[in-house]
């Protein structure tokens, strides 16, 4: 299962990323599957991209809200909505797990040989505070004369921005280097900060920071699939707890936030306690015996 | 399915599907992307 998913995460990393002409044109992909988002953080500014990022798109629909001349209808950005929630309803976060590049990116930097550490469980929440604070609530709220809001998460924090939409296109278009100031050195330092924290603590980024990863984890427990624990075959040896990357306990809690679906659980136990598929209806109340007197 | 949460969600989600596709969601979304995003490089 672990090679079937590397092999989708190349996939997927390079089959949305497949726009290869631009070393020529010298710009970005235009074409009509811009219209669609990627379930995963994957920068629409790179130049190879084919697919337009969930979270940049949400940012900039929230951000011309206040903008929309008077009379007219706004755009609402029920059509991100609709994807996010159409991928966090059926399938929770497995997207963080298979189909993100960054998130790719990130386990292989975890490979790196290094001292490895685990995380302080409080700093999770904070990816909710970026969710609520970068993604909506600024963008909507800072706004300039002309009601416009910016990508307040883009501007300052996304490292997937940096790595795959700033780097590829500076090398590509080298008259940008010469507007680069404040904004784009704060994120190459955000985004070495990020990889380096990748490399010592798993998935860090997604753990920590992410609000696309956020937004999916409201659906973990209502996911139409789901990590099964069978509490008969569990021998409480936590090899399920050891092999997790995101600091999950399988064996306790079921339709945990963290889990990102990669499944190393399923393969680490060799007793067959945890099962993927779908989730299957609670068990009925039992009838209660009523002692008459 | 079992799960009347996730049926009420994908119906939900069906719908806002249909409201940003009549409500020219598409065209900004692809107008979006065809655009370099100057806040994601860092740029402006």
């Amino acid at each position: 299962m672990s090679l079937f998913r590397r092999l989708v995460q190349i996939l997927v990393s390079l089959g949305t990323n497949a726009y290869l002409l631009f070393p020529l044109t010298g710009t970005i992909y235009t074409g009509p599957l811009k219209a669609v988002c990627h379930p995963g953080l994957n920068c629409y500014a790179c130049p190879a991209a084919l697919l337009s990022c969930p979270v940049g798109a949400i940012q900039n629909f929230i951000g011309a809200l206040r903008a929309t001349l008077p009379g007219s209808f706004p755009n609402l950005g029920a059509i991100v909505f609709a994807y996010l929630g159409f991928a966090g309803t059926l399938v929770g976060r497995l997207p963080c797990g298979w189909l993100c590049p960054f998130g790719f990116i990130q386990d292989l930097l975890y490979k790196i040989p290094s001292p490895k550490f685990s995380l302080w469980p409080p700093l999770r929440w904070l990816k909710y505070a970026v969710l609520l604070v970068l993604v909506v609530l600024l963008p909507l709220l800072w706004v300039d004369r002309t009601g416009m809001g910016e990508p307040w998460f883009c501007k300052l924090l996304c490292p997937s921005g940096t790595l795959l939409g700033a780097l590829p296109l500076l090398a590509i278009k080298p008259e940008l280097w010469q507007n680069l100031g404040l904004w784009f050195w704060n994120k190459m330092t955000w985004l070495v900060l990020i990889m380096g924290a990748a490399v010592l603590i798993s998935r860090f980024f997604c753990r920590v920071m992410c609000p696309l990863g956020a937004f999916y984890s409201l659906f973990s427990r209502i996911t139409v699939v789901q990590l099964e624990f069978i509490e008969g075959n569990c021998v409480h040896c936590l090899s399920c707890v050891r092999s997790c990357p995101t600091g999950c306990r399988p064996h306790e809690e079921q339709g945990s936030r963290e889990c990102i679906m990669c499944l190393k659980c399923v393969d680490a136990c060799r007793f067959r306690a945890l099962n993927f598929g779908l989730r299957r209806p609670l068990p009925p109340p039992r009838a209660q015996t009523v002692r008459r007197p | 399915m079992h799960n009347p949460w996730a049926v009420a969600l994908i119906i939900l989600f069906t719908l806002l599907f249909l409201i940003g596709v009549n409500t020219g969601d598409l065209d900004f979304l692809w107008n979006l992307g065809k655009t370099i995003c100057l806040s994601c490089i860092g740029v402006g």
